[in-house]
Formats: structure tokens, sequence, C-alpha cells
């Protein structure tokens, strides 16, 4: 299986969008997990954000926190996550997404040449800031695995010039102030601030013509696919929104439906 | 102000909050070196804070151990009844100078929760609390102070539904209203510069306690203890101290007790991680999971700690220990009753642990306990657990 990162780049010189989708390691049953990948790969997604879950996830909306809680109360640990991600890597590019304090306790260098083995070939931290990229950068080339970074509205364009140079794979650039999640709820946190993010869009793809820039968090209809695909985006990433089905029990067709609506139009699967 | 304290600090944040940090940190410098706003925070922390707190000679209690004299530096009779009035006061005033309209706040035994509550009173802000939904059953009197003082309390109900998740619900609003809100984080914990700014507003007890030392006895205490929790007191304690030859102790909460049960020792039993910004010592898994925490002190229930006391531990300047929630429920009642003071249940630890070292020490020797804050808000909890015999 090629590495995500020269997937999203193969695609963005074809001038062809992507989905990828996010899911929770653990929240459900290995079996089903897989069936879903399956599912996934099977619709036409081009890649896989494979969540590791933290206690303290505190870039995560509702939807993913209870994930994570489930996932770490059904016993989610790292050693099973390496089997099951050397199973989906098979079947879907896949990136590791997780916090820093797992990796730390790891220790980098030995976590990124296990993801690697296991077929992984990005790894995403929403709390590592581009300040203390460098060490994981490193171990990351070392093992072939992309250090994936997150730019954001609030980001200013000195700020952004550098994740765009710093990042390997893609840019994640996250949609809006807020956490990752569907709208909805009543704290203050689920009324999200909106940001324009065509002008962040021209600015990364000017900087770096060759770099895919994705565009994740609250990503839950086809309006929401198409409004980022018009801004300039290279694709997006849908989690909460597929999570929050699977937890319900949605079958393999009804995943498989909810994720073509989304598919950006005329992608061939990969 | 540093960022870092040899390898613990830093700022390990959503990029959304980069830009708010830094904005944050130069706020903070230019505030600290302009004259106008320190004399505006030292006014109000007088007359309506009632700084500087006395000194006091705990004369009974320390006659009956008969050993060294035991001074409280009372905290407890700042306004709201708890040190963390330093700290709201002084991240209040430079939320107004951010031209930032909205205050939220996380709190775990409430004291901070009140402190912020008062603070958005006073400074016409709109200010909402994270609060975790058990600490709000064990700390009824408080969430009805904030709600009096017209602050917004929201009860928070994942994990452990203590200290660790108010925090991370108070960073979640941050991340979606970080152009319109000051978080005003209430220990120093998190990340740059938070740690090194709380500890400045705090170390206003360190400076009086050494200023009142050199009137009183003309040289600084022989031994100063502090209640930690995430530290905020303790470092306001220790940091002016650091310099002098004052024995300096840090008392963490030891929960149970029992064989296996860590308490919230984060220093104690916990090792180097990363949770909420910062990298310090955490009570963790071999995973880096982080552990559920156990204390009759809500204040102290928290999982990590600041780092600059991570820092202290390593470097061996303070002694971090650990006292029991059954030592400290029994020193509540023995300075009630010695006393006439109510303290609260954090720094009954403190008190518990000059209680045991003052027998050994020679009578002109002097020990300073911070007493963090008074405790009217345990007193349901301590009568619930019964009364002494």
């Amino acid at each position: 299986m090629a590495s995500l990162g020269d997937v999203l780049k193969a695609r963005r010189r074809r001038g062809q969008r992507s989905l990828l989708v996010y899911l929770m390691a653990g929240s459900v049953p290995d079996e089903r997990y897989l069936e879903v990948v399956e599912t996934l790969a099977a619709s036409g997604v081009h890649g896989l954000e494979m969540g590791f879950p933290f206690s303290d996830p505190m870039a995560e909306g509702p939807v993913i926190q209870n994930a994570a809680t489930l996932a770490l109360s059904r016993g989610m640990r790292w050693g099973p996550f390496l089997g099951l991600l050397r199973e989906c890597s098979r079947k879907l590019p896949t990136a590791v997404m997780t916090y820093m304090n797992p990796i730390e306790q790891r220790g980098v260098a030995r976590a990124m040449e296990e993801i690697a083995s296991a077929g992984g070939t990005g790894l995403i931290l929403p709390d590592l800031p581009v300040e203390a990229a460098l060490p994981y950068r490193k171990a990351g080339r070392a093992a072939g695995v992309d250090t994936i970074l997150l730019a954001s509205p609030a980001s200013p364009p000195q700020r952004l010039r550098r994740l765009v140079r710093s990042t390997s794979g893609f840019l994640y650039l996250v949609s809006r102030y807020g956490t990752t999640g569907i709208s909805g709820g009543t704290l203050p946190s689920a009324r999200y601030q909106t940001a324009p993010l065509g002008p962040l869009l021209r600015e990364a793809h000017e900087f770096r013509p060759r770099l895919p820039v994705l565009v994740g968090f609250g990503v839950q209809s086809p309006e929401d696919v198409q409004r980022h695909l018009t801004e300039g985006a290279d694709g997006v990433v849908v989690g909460s929104a597929v999570q929050k089905r699977i937890s319900e029990g949605a079958s393999p067709e009804e995943i498989g439906a909810f994720v073509q609506s989304l598919l950006p139009p005329g992608s061939p699967p990969v | 102000m540093p960022e870092w304290y040899g390898p613990y600090g830093g700022s390990f944040v959503p990029e959304t909050l980069v830009p708010a940090l830094k904005e944050l940190d130069a706020a903070w410098r230019a505030a600290h070196r302009d004259r106008a706003f320190r004399s505006e925070l030292q006014q109000l922390a007088r007359e309506w804070g009632g700084r500087p707190t006395p000194l006091y000679f705990a004369e009974n209690l320390s006659r009956e151990l008969g050993g060294a004299r035991i001074y409280l530096k009372r905290e407890d009779l700042v306004h709201g009844g708890a040190h963390k009035f330093n700290n709201a006061l002084g991240q209040g005033l430079l939320t107004r100078r951010l031209g930032k309209k909205r205050l939220i706040a996380e709190t775990g035994a409430g004291q901070h929760g009140v402190a912020t509550a008062m603070v958005g009173a006073k400074l016409g802000l709109s200010t909402e609390v994270y609060m975790g939904s058990v600490d709000m059953e064990r700390q009824r009197p408080n969430v009805l102070r904030m709600r009096l003082l017209g602050a917004t309390v929201r009860p928070v109900e994942q994990g452990s539904r203590t200290l660790k998740e108010a925090i991370n619900e108070a960073l979640r609003d941050w991340i979606a209203n970080v152009t319109t809100t000051h978080y005003l984080l209430g220990s120093a914990v998190g990340p740059h510069p938070y740690p090194s700014m709380v500890c400045e507003f705090q170390s206003v007890i360190g400076r009086e306690i050494l200023r009142e030392s050199r009137k009183l006895w003309g040289h600084p205490p022989d031994l100063v203890l502090a209640c930690v929790g995430g530290g905020s007191n303790a470092i306001g304690t220790f940091h002016p101290l650091l310099s002098t030859h004052a024995k300096l102790v840090g008392v963490e909460a030891g929960g149970t007790g029992n064989e296996g049960d860590r308490g919230a020792a984060s220093i104690g039993a916990g090792r180097p991680g990363i949770l909420h910004g910062m990298r310090s010592y955490l009570l963790q898994d071999e995973e880096g999971q982080i552990l559920p925490t156990e204390s009759v002190a809500p204040g102290l229930d928290y999982a990590g700690v600041g780092p600059e006391h991570a820092y202290l531990k390593d470097s061996g300047r303070v002694e971090y220990t650990s006292v029991t929630d059954d030592e400290a429920l029994r020193m509540f009642h023995r300075l009630a009753r010695t006393e006439g003071i109510l303290p609260a249940l954090e720094p009954c630890h403190a008190l518990a642990e000059a209680v045991r070292r003052a027998p050994t020490m020679r009578p002109d020797e002097i020990i300073v306990v911070t007493l963090s804050g008074r405790g009217d808000k345990d007193v349901e909890e301590v009568v619930r657990r019964g009364l002494p015999g």
C-alpha cells in the first residue's frame, strides 16, 4: 500500500480531491472496525486516520471523547492497536492520530518504527506545536512516517508558512475555532465561530505548490465538503459524523452510503 | 518569565491556542513592566482584597507540640477566603488590558471559581466556571457563592468528574472562543505563560512572609510548608524564599494511604509526561494514559503538578512529601479546637506535616505554614465524615 502522503500528493497533481475518514480504534470490536474499514475502502474513501485513544483529548468534541473513553474501558492498548493497524493499512493508506503523551511514553523513535512496521505512514498529534516537532520529524523521516502538522484559522501568515514548510505528507487545516465534532449541544464550546479558509489555502498552495491541504473538524455533510473544495482544499477529513453513526450501530451499507454522499465529485477510488 | 524549568514546562497545545498564548505572554510582560498596572493591582489587593495578610503565631498548637514555633500565613483571610484571589485579580486586570469581555475558569474546590466570579463582577466581565459534578456535590457552598456573584457554573460529567476534566472542558471552550475570551487558569500549571505568570501573582505570599520574618526575627523562617495540588500557593510561598536558607517542604495529597493508593501525589508517585499543555510529573500508567486521582481535598485532587515544582523536586531545593486524607481530617479538627480557625482541607495537609516535624525541632526555630484557604466550604463534607470522639 502506498503512503497516505504520496497518495494525496499524486491526487493533487492530477487535480483530484480526496476524502479521509477518522475512526477511533477500540471504540467497537476489532472485527467490526475492520468491516467498516473494508466498507470505506470499497466506497471509494482515499485514506484512514486511525485514532489511538488518550484519556484527556483536549481538541475533541463529545463524539470522539466518548469513543476514546469507551475504547480505553474496552481495553485498547498500544500492542493490540498496532495489530489492528497492520490489518487496516492493507486496506487503506493509514495515518495514526493520537496525543503527544502516549507517543512520548513509548519513546518517539520507537513509536515511529512500530507504526511504520505495522504499515502506518503518518502521525497526527493535535497537541504537537511546530516548535516541538523536530524530534518527531527526524524520527519520522528515519522510519518513513510523515509528521502531519495542523494549521488553524488562528495561524497568522508567518506561522502558516512555517507550518507549511515543516509538515510532511499533507497539511491538516482545522476548519474553525473549535474542537472536533458535529454542531449542536448546549455548551458554549459547541457554538463555533467559522472562518473563511480561502485565503489560508491560497497562501499555503502558493508557498508549497505540491503540498496537499486537507480540511477537517466539523465536516458532516455534502454541503460542508463542497464549501471546503470551493475554498480550494485538496480534500476533507470526516471524523465525528462517521464515528457517531458507527457508535450508534449503523450497518456497513448505511456507512457506505453516507461516505459516498461525501465523496468529492469525479474522484475514482485509490 | 521563563518558559522552561529545566526539561519541564513548555507549551503543547492545539494550533488554535498558540497565537492567543503568544498574545497573552506579550501582554503579561508589558503589564508586568507597567507601573500603572502594578499599582492598580496593589491598590485593589489592599483595599478590596485585604492584603497584606497576617503572619499569625499559633501559640496553643505550638505549646501542645512542644517544639518549634508554628506561624500561619493567613491566606484564608484574603477576600473570598483563599489565596486564589491573588492570581484571579492579576489575570482579571490583564483581561481588561487584552480587551476581552469574557472569562472562563476551571475550579476544583471552588475557591478559584469564587475568586474568578468576584473579579468578573468587579471588572464587568461575564464569567463561566467549569466544575466537575463530583466537586459540585462536595463543595456546594462555593457553587452557590459563584452563582450569587453572577457567574454561570457549568457541570463537567466526563471521567472522574473532578479538576482534570474541568481543565479539559475549559480548554475546549477556549479553543472555540479564543478571540473573545480569556482563560483564567487558577493554578501554576498549563502551557506557558501560565506557570510563570501565576507564580508571579502568587509570589506576594512569599514576599510578605520574607518581609515580616525580617521584621520579627531578623532572618527567614527555618522551615516553610505549603500544600501542593497544581501548586500555586506553594510556588507563591516558595519562589521568593528559594535564595534563602529556609528549608522548603511541599505536601501532596496521599489519599487513603492504603497500599497501592497514589492519592494525588504526582511528584511522589508520578513520572514526567505531557498533560494540559505542559511537561511535568504526572500520575499515568505505563502507556501514558492519565490515572484517576482521589483526595478528600478537591483542590489537591489533580494528576499533574506545576512544572517549576517538578524542577525544584529534581534539583533537591524543595522536599516533597504527602499526607493522607485521615491525617488531614484530624488536622482540621485540631486547628479548629486549638486555634479557633476552620482551615480548608487542602492546607490541612501542610499543617499535618508541620505538626509531625515541630516536636523534632528546637523551641527557637520557626515554622511557617501557608494556610491557603478557609474551611467553610468543607464544613458539610467534614461533618459527613464524622465528628471526633
